[in-house]
């Protein structure tokens, strides 16, 4: 068995060959207009909120298949407050943030207990959360405002969640933006390298030389090509530092600290975990108070980024999270997934929705492709693990 | 003392099971009451009953299909509000195309049945689990209906299908008796509809009727019968509940033909969960999957059946949605599933599947048409309405959870 043959290789990258397919059937079919810097920056600034809500997601998902239906909702009700709090009250930018975040910490809490310690089947305790939410949220900005939407919301605010690093006029090269890519590159490119070599001197199976040079330049030509995109247009969101500091945060957790293993036990097998003296109850309880943190990040980005709180934002959140996970080989079932793959996921959903908007499809096809995609996701899943188990 | 008479007094205990038995009728009450002070009585007037059943026959329906999905292991369907709006659109295209009424109709219970047996495949035999499948649908056909209706908004003038569907201003059977007997007047002087009260009163003629029969025929099989007692209290209140219903109805127009699909509807699956093969295999699969399988049955047919004939009522209650708002617009039917698995929870279906009732159902379901009723009245804005209906639905499943420790003795470890 050689893991590092080509067709394992493959096998295992499915999704970043079916992303890179799709994205190539878009740059044809919008006469490559889907391959420039402001789409590259549009596909991250309108996209932002489906990675963060993905890493929340997944981490529920883990715990056994479960998921949080109110986010889209709790994304609009923390809008609305950040805008009562910040805007009309002029509260000060820490102290507003500090005031949604431990919002989003007490519903959290709420929401893990009665789903940790009640039992309470997490799609009925979220349901509510979904239908309370967005009638909350709605009605204090129909209450406050004409137009039930909150703007002029603080400038430091709007440049902690929106906006670009050091941005430049578009055109010029943004030099900090090139500095970071370059960094990152020689980073990625060395922490490789370095994994491997590791893997080796403690005798574990170690990847194959060409197989590691192959990934650091299949890696480094990605990061070269956003790089040079970013540069081109402006420098480097803000809210892709946001997005990719997540991923690695998270990224480190599941894969190298105790506790992000044992979301993977609970999920694997929740008596065999109990029993092994994991505390089920207080993983679950994590699981959804983390997703309450990450739904108040997404929706500050979402206000942030249409600069103003609106009573429609964060609708369908829950499914873009949702399908991101599934589609990045997340189990439906919980116990599997990583955060790079939901990430893949989250981006294959982004290139599908910019290239559809870019060829003109208009929103309802939207939706129905975006229904099919979801529904394909897991059949392939269910159907290449039933087919492995065969083996 | 004899066996006869203890099984006729009540004691304390029996009085504690009764209240913990009814405990969602007595809810119900009670917020009926509420609303009704709330409202300075409006919202007890012949005409808001009337539409309170008018308005909220989808849910009836629509709980009805979800909790044969419930009953198999607290399995949901997220589409039903799309597929409502889905089939009621593709109905009312047809319909403006000048197709005759009966074919939409037809042709939209197809549609309810095609989209059931989809998502069944999808999630009995391939497993996939069922909100994600359903999730997939609830996008997909919400995108489907604006496809159908380009975007803009039918109305449908066909005033045959409207009478017989509860929609328009006509949708009542008519009088027959009008011309029979004196004329009869309630107390602020309306003239009753004296068919509509003929029918309440023979209705509860028969559940009387029903009852002493089957306490006859649990006796003559040495099943264990009730208390005399608490049987009339029950049928006694029941009774007074359906004369009550009936004679309000009567005030207003007489009884709207939506209360007549509705009855068909719930009776129909009443029979159909507790007296067949198919209603056990239900609650056998929602009780234990695998003691189910063990024993023969093929769980993943029941599966199917139960998603297949949620469609088929999905298609349906987009029949007496289509009526109901002379009409349809692509966004019609929204957060119709919330209402159903609210009904459904609110009247004690568990959310892990195996127990529920069609009774059940039909107390949730009122419930629901209660407050949003009461709060319409009352002139609550929608958004709080939002609110309150997630808080009941946390309630009632919070409330089921806990009797169910309770039961246990204690939390679980």
């Amino acid at each position: 068995m050689n893991n590092y043959s080509l067709k394992n290789v493959l096998k295992k990258n499915t999704m970043i060959i079916v992303m890179f397919v799709v994205y190539i059937f878009f740059v044809i079919t919008t006469n490559g207009s889907i391959f420039s810097p402001s789409q590259f920056t549009a596909l991250i600034t309108q996209n932002a909120y489906v990675f963060v809500l993905g890493a929340g997601m997944l981490m529920c998902m883990l715990t056994g298949g479960n998921i949080d239906l109110s986010v889209g909702s709790f994304v609009c009700f923390i809008g609305a407050l950040a805008g009562v709090v910040s805007v009309l009250k002029q509260v000060n930018t820490p102290l507003s943030l500090l005031i949604v975040l431990i919002i989003g910490i007490i519903y959290g809490v709420i929401l893990g207990y009665l789903i940790a310690f009640l039992n309470i089947p997490p799609w009925i305790a979220t349901l509510a959360g979904y239908l309370a939410f967005r009638g909350a949220g709605t009605e204090i900005l129909t209450k406050v405002s004409t137009t039930s939407a909150i703007s002029n919301f603080p400038e430091p605010l709007l440049a902690m969640f929106s906006g670009k690093v050091f941005e430049t006029p578009t055109g010029t090269f943004n030099i900090p933006c090139i500095i970071a890519g370059v960094i990152a590159i020689v980073a990625v490119i060395v922490l490789n390298f370095k994994s491997r070599a590791d893997k080796v001197k403690k005798g574990y199976e170690a990847p194959p030389q060409g197989y590691v040079i192959a990934k650091s330049v299949a890696l480094a030509l990605v990061i070269g090509l956003l790089t040079y995109m970013f540069a081109l247009d402006g420098g480097i969101p803000v809210v892709l530092i946001w997005v990719v500091a997540i991923m690695l945060i998270y990224n480190f957790v599941c894969e190298k600290t105790v506790i992000g293993r044992h979301f993977m036990t609970v999920g694997g097998n929740g008596e065999t975990a109990r029993l092994s003296g994991i505390n089920n109850k207080i993983v679950m309880f994590a699981a959804y108070l983390n997703m309450s943190i990450l739904t108040v990040i997404a929706s500050l980005m979402v206000t942030a980024r249409f600069k103003a709180a609106n009573s429609f934002a964060g609708q369908n959140f829950e499914m873009d999270a949702i399908s991101a996970c599934i589609i990045g080989g997340v189990s439906a079932y919980g116990g599997s997934g990583t955060v790079f793959g939901m990430a893949i996921g989250a981006a294959l959903i982004g290139i599908i929705n910019l290239g559809m908007s870019l060829m003109g499809i208009d929103q309802n096809w939207q939706k129905v492709v975006k229904g099919g995609v979801l529904l394909a996701a897991v059949v392939f899943d269910i159907w290449t693990k039933r087919n492995s188990g065969k083996k | 003392m004899s066996d006869e008479l203890r099984s006729t007094r009540l004691s304390g205990a029996d009085v504690a099971s009764f209240f913990k038995k009814y405990m969602m009728l007595i809810a119900l009450m009670a917020v009926a009451v509420f609303f009704n002070f709330a409202t300075d009585g409006r919202a007890l007037y012949a005409q808001n009953i009337t539409n309170l059943i008018a308005q909220n026959a989808y849910v009836f329906v629509l709980a009805t299909g979800m909790l044969l999905c419930i009953l198999t292991g607290g399995n949901i369907d997220l589409a039903v509000g799309s597929v409502v709006c889905f089939a009621g659109g593709v109905g009312a295209v047809m319909m403006d195309k000048n197709i005759p009424w009966p074919a939409a109709v037809l042709i939209m219970l197809v549609m309810g049945l095609l989209i059931g047996m989809w998502q069944g495949f999808w999630i009995a035999f391939v497993k996939v689990p069922p909100f994600i499948a359903t999730l997939a649908g609830m996008l997909a056909f919400r995108g489907l209906s604006n496809v159908v209706m380009g975007g803009y908004a039918y109305s449908v003038t066909n005033t045959t299908f409207l009478n017989i569907f509860g929609g328009g201003a006509d949708c009542y059977i008519p009088d027959i008796l009008a011309g029979v007997g004196p004329e009869m007047k309630a107390g602020d002087g309306t003239v009753l509809n004296k068919f509509c009260l003929v029918v309440g009163i023979l209705f509860a003629i028969g559940i009387v009727v029903y009852t002493i029969l089957h306490r006859a025929y649990l006796r003559k099989h040495d099943y264990k019968v009730p208390a005399l007692v608490s049987t009339i209290i029950k049928t006694a209140i029941i009774c007074v509940a359906v004369v009550w219903l009936f004679y309000k109805l009567s005030a207003y127009k007489g009884i709207p033909t939506a209360l007549i699909w509705i009855g068909l509807v719930l009776g129909l699956f009443a029979y159909i969960t507790t007296k067949t093969t198919l209603g056990r295999n239900l609650y056998a699969v929602g009780g234990n999957e695998k003691a189910t399988r063990l024993s023969g049955i093929n769980t993943k047919m029941v599966m199917f059946k139960a998603y297949t004939l949620m469609g088929l009522l999905a298609g349906f209650a987009g029949v007496l949605n289509t009526a109901r708002f002379v009409g349809a617009q692509p966004t019609y039917g929204m957060g119709y599933e919330m209402d159903a698995i609210a009904a459904c929870f609110i009247g004690g279906a568990s959310a892990y599947g195996g127990t529920g009732s069609i009774g059940g159902v039909i107390i949730g379901a009122l419930m629901m048409g209660v407050i949003n009723q009461g709060m319409d009245i009352m002139g609550t804005s929608s958004n709080y309405k939002l609110v309150v209906k997630g808080l009941v639905l946390l309630l009632a499943v919070f409330f089921d959870v806990i009797m169910k420790m309770r039961k246990k003795g204690g939390v679980k470890a």
